[in-house]
């Protein structure tokens, strides 16, 4: 394969990864698998850009290992009862839809790929007809090459909005 | 100089039932939009002190943050001399909004108005006017400086009141000041920042959850998961024959006894203090202020609406943190008490739902611990909730339903 289309390759695989994360967390049943599309070292920050341009540290989630991210799951199935399964108390009840675009792939020299995205996620309360905006912002993940295929080390999701419309469970 | 707005008097504007029995809470009070605009007015702008911040949030001259007290939008900022004041955030002009941001310095250029270009001072004063030609002959920049708040100020905790009559801090807080300087310490701290979140409830149902010890182990569903309870503690409320504020005290099971269903159960850890103890504050109305686990949090009640309520969760450390500890309460905070935190969704949850089905009339009523009448109660009581509305009701010029004191 000449070194363009690798470049090429690994920008499309990229942003496929990308398009499986939106499956995911889309999908209150595939929640478990959201954690596998991350590198074993690996960060999922939450934060508002407010926070961020003041340089405070506090995020809204800063989930800086793949532990944390493995504990989210734990804590939306087990703590908040949420994940699609019958017998869930459904604190927070609601079918999220992410909305991606555009996305813009940047190779870096390690062979690595940064990709930025503008999203909206909109929830659907199964118990109020009225889609709810929760979060617009951006993503800016960085992706790596792991023999299991392309992974996130790096999740950020930057909130435009300085003030969350809701509380939310998945993954943003 | 404080300035007093200018105010609705006499009774409520409103026809407000309340039951004869003071456990008992009619719905309509978080529904009636009447109801929520004259509380706008008697209790928050009435003879309280509203928590606004901690001096470490505009640590610097000239620094400022904006909030809200009740319905009212005000700009706290630290003035060249350093001294903390609550601006209204409205031009004396013609009303546009001073500073649009939740925050900035000043110090150098001033409030400027984009309207009519009129010019403050960091603490308020007019000092510049466009073309003053043609103004009316009595025209003088000193009676069209910003409206003050009465501003006081515990341990680094702001306060600020519109009201003349409220009594100085020490005596609205009471035994109060104990819990707080257990929380804030010397009030040497850091801000780390802050998250912002819209719970759909009314703010009154916010509070009352604070007071409510029932629902922890009921609804919090992680405490059952990690078996985290809490080891004896009670609830107080303090100077309850007035404004009634709560504090909650209790010790949670310890991170190295529960059950370790995470792999980073450094959420629940406490290193930062000798023991589990955890104190759980309201300042009546609207203050939450909490050093739960190694969090150090003070949350803001900002109505927006009579089924809308802005929730302002802000951090911090101590100013002498070395900074891994730092880096701990950053992990930690949000993760446990914030718009995603563990324990903190749930209540949105209920609240959201008690919220919902409101408009079904009829009463809530409040069981547990009511057999003893005044506090002491125990941890696990509703029974406080009383006095938060016997408060409010005592501001909205309703009869208190409280019993003769003991
Ligand atoms: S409204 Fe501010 S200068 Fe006119
Ligand atoms: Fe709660």
């Amino acid at each position: 394969m000449s070194a363009l289309s690798d470049v090429t390759s690994r920008e499309q695989a990229a942003r496929e990864l990308l398009s499986h994360y939106v499956r995911v967390v889309d999908d209150p049943e595939r929640v478990h698998e959201w954690p596998d599309l991350f590198a074993d070292e690996a960060e999922y920050v939450v934060v508002t850009r407010e926070n961020l341009e003041r340089g405070l540290p506090v995020a809204v989630i800063r989930d800086d290992s793949k532990d944390r991210i493995l504990d989210r799951v734990t804590v939306i199935r087990e703590f908040w009862g949420a994940g699609g399964r019958l017998e869930d108390r459904h604190y927070n009840d609601v079918r999220p839809r992410h909305l991606v675009g555009p996305v813009w792939t940047e190779p870096a020299e390690d062979g690595s790929v940064w990709v930025t995205a503008n999203f909206g996620v909109w929830l659907t309360p199964s118990a109020d007809p009225t889609p709810r905006l929760l979060a617009l912002g951006e993503y800016r993940d960085h992706v790596v090459f792991t023999p299991q295929g392309p992974r996130f080390r790096s999740k950020w999701v930057i909130l435009d909005t300085a003030v969350l419309q809701d509380v939310f469970v998945y993954p943003l | 100089m404080a300035t007093v707005l200018p105010r609705a008097s006499g009774g409520p504007p409103v026809s407000l039932r309340w039951p004869p029995e003071d456990n008992r809470i009619p719905r309509e009070i978080f529904t009636d939009p009447d109801l929520f605009r004259w509380e706008m007015d008697a209790v928050f702008t009435g003879p309280v002190w509203v928590l606004v911040g901690h001096e470490a949030e505009i640590p610097q001259p000239g620094d400022y943050k904006t909030i809200s007290v009740g319905a009212v939008p005000v700009i706290v900022v630290r003035g060249g001399d350093g001294q903390v004041r609550v601006l209204l955030n409205a031009c004396a002009h013609r009303g546009a909004r001073l500073v649009e941001g939740p925050s900035g310095n000043v110090l150098r250029a001033g409030f400027r108005c984009i309207y009519h270009m009129w010019t403050y001072a960091p603490d308020g004063t007019l000092q510049g006017v466009s073309l003053p030609e043609d103004f009316p002959a009595e025209f003088r920049r000193e009676d069209y400086g910003l409206p003050r708040a009465r501003v006081a100020t515990h341990r680094g905790l702001i306060f600020a009141s519109f009201h003349d009559e409220t009594p100085p801090l020490p005596a609205y807080l009471a035994e109060l000041t104990e819990g707080l300087d257990r929380v804030v310490g010397d009030g040497r701290l850091r801000y780390l920042g802050s998250v912002k979140v819209v719970f759909r409830t009314n703010w009154k149902l916010y509070v009352e959850n604070i007071y409510d010890g029932y629902h922890v182990t009921a609804l919090h569903t992680g405490f059952q998961v990690v078996r985290l309870r809490s080891h004896g503690g009670q609830r107080l409320v303090p100077n309850y024959q007035r404004n009634g504020h709560l504090w909650g005290q209790s010790r949670s099971t310890r991170v190295d006894e529960l059950r370790p269903v995470l792999r980073d159960m450094s959420l629940f850890e406490v290193r930062t203090k000798p023991t589990t103890d955890h104190n759980m504050i309201v300042v009546f109305p609207s203050g939450v202020v909490t050093d739960y686990f190694d969090t150090i949090q003070l949350r803001y009640v900002l109505p927006l609406a009579v089924d809308r309520t802005l929730i302002e969760f802000t951090f911090f450390a101590r100013s002498d943190d070395p900074e891994e500890v730092v880096r701990h309460r950053v992990r930690q905070g949000p993760a446990v008490l914030g718009p995603a935190g563990a324990i903190t969704l749930e209540d949105a949850a209920a609240l959201e739902r008690v919220q919902t089905s409101s408009v079904a009339r009829g009463d809530n009523v409040v069981l547990k611990g009511t057999p003893k009448r005044f506090p002491p109660y125990r941890h696990v009581d509703e029974a406080p909730i009383r006095h938060f509305y016997q408060a409010y009701r005592r501001l909205l010029g309703v009869a208190d339903g409280a019993p003769s004191q003991p």
